[in-house]
């Protein structure tokens, strides 16, 4: 049977079209359930018993969602406890065209075969097909459509169907339910049934709030401006009124945000954002409309630290100072300064945090804090709040009305109880976007089948070097070796140095599931005591590790240099290799120490040390930089996996001899692939800092009368390396952490899309990554471009592609900024853990930055930052005067400098379990009502035995 | 246009019959052939109908689009009229041969309808000076069997009956820019008002008289013919001879005349057909083009 859909559409150009699609009904589309006798279908979906615990449908029956349950409760929709509901072809069609995330949510249940949702397409089938009635609007025509199919199938179920089996229409607007009732259907209010899901209480948590049960919550004072509709924003930006960015809430200070404008110009502006109000609910991440604020209204950004303390019921409470903090100072701080008029596309995602649950006990009302402090704190509700307590919970967010203080949210699942390992590493890599489940059958049919070995072909492709004495450096306990080195002397009298990386783009071929998961991946993360592989484990741990003893395909980077490591000629290969030993940075260096040793091993070592000695000075005469940061290794208890001790990582002279030719490898690549592809070689850069980055430093070192030249990296290295304060060994690496705060980010980038290829930190003209395929996925496309340059390999379009290219970067640089960001959260949760294990320890440390408030305090012993807060919100603080130009903060009579000396105890705050912390208090200098004297307990003096 | 041979011997028959108020197929002189209309034939446009008057079959569509409106009538809309004579029609319009016809059949009909005392042409302007609606007529000849004219006026007639506009909105935001809204609802259109369009009357001078609706024969006897729209009241909106031939300043009074009797005579059924057939509704079963 044809029927066909009219409707009217706009055209782009602004004409209006009448369209015309022709629609055919069936009468073979049948009802999907085991327990029908009349249609001819070949498998069913719908279980014959379909009871569910429910008070008030305590017979069989079958759910038939409407298009905004669906929408909004898709969370309690994918419980298990959720099953045989049909899913109408009209809801499913709305909810695509209304939420892709959603929509996609859907089509997961329904393709899982134990929930046991049929999608029923009701718009094709000649019974429930309805037309649109004059006067109808368009979600009318659709609930209708939804109760014409609820009514055939109830009418078919009765028919066709064992006796009680029914089916029940869930939908939470009123006027649907009404008429639904009166055309004698089953129908119930959402919440209704699955508050009768007795045995399931915990689902009601799950619930989304809707509109009516909001408006109970909150006051009906408007505590926000409204949101400008789409097509007012659309055509002020249009205009040039409005600017659309992303919006970027501050760390620091809730009250504060900074908006990034993608503007004409290459480098965007920034948009500053202060107070509540002109926030306008906006979230970290969502895409805004604002409007510029009047010059004399703009302000600076403040150096106050603030975090949103306030009690689970102030909706009311303090928005009066909330609403005119901070009246900015100095006129030439002062920045463009806006305020939120629209949200143009909200970026919410679920959030891990915790529960603060309230102090009425009888609410169900709590706040939700999440992990990520730009993210506000969510208004839930809630039944087992004392469960959850205690808690890491993932919460989404529903809503935010314009007379709400807190958005609302609810409940969408736990991830286990606060401070045990598991569930914080769980946290920190679902904050930190890091893929890491396991990898799918897809991804892992793509591996080679073991065992495997190297087939005559690839060695007839490859040049045997397994003759050659290879060794691998590494750090100890490594498993995924990805490059090995070495070096020999030549008849000519010249040395051959090679290095070898795994071969990993012979096992990832382009395009496949595994090396789409890869490119996703982006990066292996590694976190203290795990490991999130890029690739699976039997590539990165097996066969593309370049273990001892064994044949490995790999592909190298053959140098001749002289004695002094000039560069005679550069080839690179594809090879088999067997390395003769995997070392650690420790044993290698024995080996280079031991001059009893004379095997070839140790001898290939020497001749590397060698060479790396002048490599390294002739690079840092050309202006690399040395900076420094503290990295923390934790010593782990080998049962608990609990630090039993943590120092900073000692650096040795392998560690920069295995850094010096990978450095060189990957600049002798970065030069042939570009020499070969101008337009797509993907290569690494890192801009030069904005001088005003530096600003920091230069007050800093001239407070203690050291001059830093910033014109060039060559000049800033220098005047590093002369910076010295007599009495105060340790200035110097201060000054260089410092100045690594002030450095940009090094970013992937595709030679088609950019001009300045400069890498400042190495000094290098043209740098890339080549050395690490197993663990970073940058390699992976930089071995296959050099494949394809020395003719080893075939191409393939995406390769030769620049705008897919670039596009991969960008998700490369992402990766690797939430890798590095998931990494530094790792060490800070082992940290506060280890602070946990020690009780109160007194350690000095050094003034490494000042705030109009606080202090921040570096203790060089773990490595580990904290800040002193000299105010707090309860008692009135000391007197603080704080000067920008020091900067300097005077605390009563005492003022702080960087780099002053200070003593401070260190505790793990863990009063407040929402967030453990570690809290730093000032012993000296002694400044009466703020310091605290120092704690009697001294700090276990027998340190445990150490593993390794 | 498509012709047909006849012979003296025809001619004189034909002629005496006329004369006798006899036509060969039994008609008056001011008689139409069988009739059929149908409206809402062809659903990708606005406004479509078929008539079928003997063997000559004419189907209309009207598409309406948002245009500019002329600038010195900048609170009107206007109508486009393209007349397509398909070869399936007659032989003689394969390749280009229907080109001229069609052009001259065109204008014909711009100056019949376009006018506002038959189409109320203010009512399709949006926003003067800026947008209005401009209805595309397109004429498909499907068979030639004479009285094209009143054919193509009569099917053009119920295709604007017929024609549903979409309902816009103008908004207006506050830089002055104009957006066109549509509204969402398939059913929310405008109608418009047929009551002033006019039918044309074809009236063939043969011998002494003349006659309404000729056939190919008939009109193959002709020298001249003259097409009268006339309006529902009976006014005359538009007169034009065609044919070789000429008239003397009698009979073209005489032929108004009759144009106007037999015009005024046509309408009221017509109006009454349509309606009905619109108050089917859904119900209504198409006939459509195999039917």
């Amino acid at each position: 049977m044809l029927k066909s859909k009219t409707f009217v559409k706009k055209t782009r150009s602004g004409g209006v079209m009448k369209i015309v699609r022709e629609h055919y009904l069936r009468d073979d589309i049948w009802c999907g359930s085991e327990a029908c006798t009349i249609c001819k279908q070949e498998s069913t979906v719908l279980e014959k018993d379909a009871c569910s615990d429910s008070t008030i449908c305590p017979y069989p029956h079958y759910l038939i969602p409407d298009t905004n349950v669906v929408l909004h409760q898709i969370d309690v929709l994918e419980d298990p406890v959720i099953r045989n509901v049909i899913i109408l072809q009209t809801v499913l069609q709305e909810v695509r065209h209304r939420s892709a995330p959603i929509y996609k949510r859907l089509k997961d249940i329904i393709h899982e075969k134990e929930k046991h949702f049929y999608t029923f397409t009701n718009e094709h089938h000649r019974d429930t097909f309805i037309e649109r009635e004059p006067g109808e609007s368009a979600n009318d025509r659709n609930d209708r459509a939804i109760r014409t199919s609820a009514d055939w199938y109830g009418q078919h179920l009765k028919t066709a169907g064992p006796d009680g089996l029914k089916v029940v229409l869930l939908t939470n607007d009123q006027g649907n339910k009404q008429k639904a009732e009166e055309s004698g259907l089953l129908v119930h209010r959402f919440e209704e049934y699955i508050k009768s899901l007795i045995a399931h209480p915990e689902l009601v948590d799950r619930l989304a709030l809707s509109n009516d049960d909001k408006n109970e919550i909150t006051s009906s004072k408007v505590l926000f401006p409204e949101h400008l509709p789409l097509s007012r924003i659309q055509a002020g930006i249009k205009a040039g009124s409005f600017l659309q960015g992303t919006f970027r809430a501050s760390r620091d200070n809730y009250l504060e945000a900074t908006v990034f404008i993608q503007g004409e110009s290459e480098d965007g502006t920034e948009v500053l954002i202060q107070g509540l109000q002109n926030l306008n609910r906006a979230v970290h991440q969502d895409v805004v409309a604002l409007q510029l604020l009047p010059r004399n209204q703009w302000v600076a950004p403040s150096s106050v630290v603030l975090q949103d303390e306030g009690a689970a019921k102030d909706d009311n409470g303090d928005e009066e100072d909330e609403g005119k903090v901070l009246i900015s100072t100095a006129e030439t701080a002062r920045k463009p300064t806006g305020k939120v008029v629209g949200i143009i596309k909200r970026n919410w995602r679920p959030f891990c945090g915790m529960l603060n649950v309230s102090q009425i006990k009888e609410s169900t009302r709590h706040l939700f804090t999440p992990a990520d402090r730009r993210i506000p704190r969510i208004r839930i509700e809630t039944r087992q709040a004392s469960t959850l307590a205690g808690q890491r919970i993932m919460v989404a967010i529903d809503g935010w009305p314009k007379d709400s203080r807190y958005p609302n949210g609810h409940f969408v699942r736990s991830l286990g109880n606060a401070g045990e390992k598991d569930t914080e590493q769980e946290v920190l890599l679902l904050e930190h976007d890091v893929p890491h489940q396991a990898f799918s059958q897809a991804v892992l049919s793509y591996l080679p089948k073991m065992p495997w070995a190297i087939t005559p072909e690839d060695m007839e492709k490859r040049e045997d070097l397994r003759n050659l004495t290879v060794c691998s450096v590494d750090p100890p306990g490594c498993t995924d070796i990805d490059d090995a080195l070495h070096c020999r002397e030549l008849e000519n009298g010249n040395l051959e140095v090679g290095v070898h990386i795994a071969d990993v783009s012979h096992f990832i071929r382009p395009g496949n599931a595994l090396d789409r998961e890869a490119a996703n991946r982006g990066t292996t993360v590694y976190l203290c005591g795990k490991r999130i592989d890029m690739v699976p484990e039997l590539l990165s741990s097996n066969l593309c590790s370049l273990q001892s003893t064994v044949d490995r395909l790999a592909f190298s980077c053959i140098w001749e240099m002289t004695h002094e490591a000039e560069i005679l000629k550069t080839r690179f290969t594809k090879s088999v290799i067997n390395s003769k030993a995997s070392l650690t940075y420790a044993e290698a260096q024995m080996r280079i120490d031991d001059t009893t040793k004379n095997d070839s091993i140790t001898k290939n070592l020497r001749g590397l040390n060698k060479l790396a000695k002048i490599l390294k000075r002739r690079r840092i005469e050309k202006g690399a930089l040395t900076l420094s940061s503290l990295e923390v290794r934790f010593h782990m208890d080998s049962e608990t996996h609990d630090p039993i001790d943590l120092q900073t990582k000692e650096l040795q002279e392998t560690n920069s001899m295995v850094e010096e030719f990978m450095l060189l490898a990957n600049i002798s690549v970065a030069q042939k692939i570009y020499d070969e592809f101008s337009e797509c070689a993907l290569l690494r850069k890192h801009p030069a800092p904005p001088p005003s980055n530096y600003d920091i430093l230069m007050k800093a070192a001239k407070s203690k009368h050291v001059d830093i030249h910033t014109d060039s990296a060559k000049a800033l290295a220098d005047s590093l390396d002369v910076a010295r304060v007599d009495g105060f060994p340790y200035f110097n690496t201060l000054l260089r952490i410092l100045a690594t705060r002030c450095m940009m980010q090094a970013v992937y980038f595709c030679s088609g899309m950019d001009s300045d290829f400069h890498h400042y930190g190495l000094a290098s003209p043209i740098y890339t990554h080549f050395t690490s395929p197993i663990r970073r996925y940058a390699d992976i496309i930089v071995h296959r471009l050099l494949a394809v340059a020395i003719g080893a390999d075939s191409t393939y379009p995406d390769l030769m592609d620049k705008q897919k290219q670039s596009a991969l970067c960008n998700n490369l640089n992402y990766r690797h900024k939430m890798a590095q960001y998931a990494q530094r959260s790792s060490v800070a949760f082992h940290t506060q853990l280890f602070f946990k294990n020690r009780g109160i320890l007194n350690e000095e440390g050094f003034v490494l930055f000042v705030r109009k408030n606080a202090i921040i305090v570096l203790i060089p012993k773990f490595g580990l930052e904290g800040t002193v807060f000299f105010d707090s919100k309860d008692k009135t603080g000391p007197k603080l005067v704080f000067d920008e130009e020091g900067p300097t903060l005077m605390v009563e009579q005492h003022t702080f400098h960087i780099f002053d000396k200070v003593k401070v105890t260190i505790s793990l705050d863990d009063t407040n379990i929402q967030h453990q912390k570690i809290r730093m208090s000032l012993i000296h200098p002694v400044i009466p009502g703020v310091s605290v004297s120092a704690s009697d307990i001294e700090p276990q003096t027998k340190k445990p035995r150490l593993d390794h | 246009m498509a012709t047909v041979q006849v012979c003296e011997a025809e001619k004189v028959y034909i002629l005496h019959g006329i004369r006798d108020d006899l036509r060969v197929d039994g008609r008056g002189c001011e008689d139409y052939r069988h009739m059929e209309i149908e409206t809402d034939v062809v659903s990708n446009t606005d406004g479509s109908a078929k008539v079928t008057l003997g063997h000559t079959a004419v189907l209309v569509g009207i598409k309406a689009e948002i245009g500019k409106p002329r600038p010195m009538v900048p609170d009107e809309g206007y109508l486009e009229f393209f007349v397509d004579c398909s070869a399936n029609a007659t032989p003689e319009f394969e390749g280009r041969g229907g080109e001229e016809l069609g052009m001259e059949l065109s204008t014909t009909l711009y100056k019949v309808f376009n006018n506002k005392h038959s189409v109320d042409l203010k009512s399709l302007c949006i926003t003067a000076a800026e947008h209005c609606w401009v209805l595309y007529v397109d004429v498909l000849l499907l068979q030639c069997d004479g009285n094209l004219y009143d054919a193509i006026s009569i099917a053009i007639k119920a295709a604007l009956f017929n024609t549903k506009i979409p309902r816009v909105h103008i908004s207006v935001d506050e830089e002055g820019g104009k957006e066109i809204e549509l509204s969402d609802d398939p059913y929310d259109c405008m109608r418009l008002d047929v009551t002033n369009v006019p039918c044309i009357v074809t009236l063939c001078k043969v011998g002494h008289r003349h006659v309404v609706d000729a056939t190919l024969q008939e009109k193959a006897c002709s020298v001249a013919s003259l097409i009268i729209s006339v309006t529902q009241k009976g006014t005359i909106t538009c007169v034009r001879k065609v044919g070789g031939g000429s008239l003397d300043p009698e009979s073209i009074f005489e032929m108004t005349e009759a144009g106007k009797r037999v015009g005024k005579a046509l309408h009221a059924p017509l109006i009454k057909l349509l309606q009905q057939e619109e108050s089917l509704g859904k119900k209504r079963q198409k006939v459509g083009f195999l039917g």
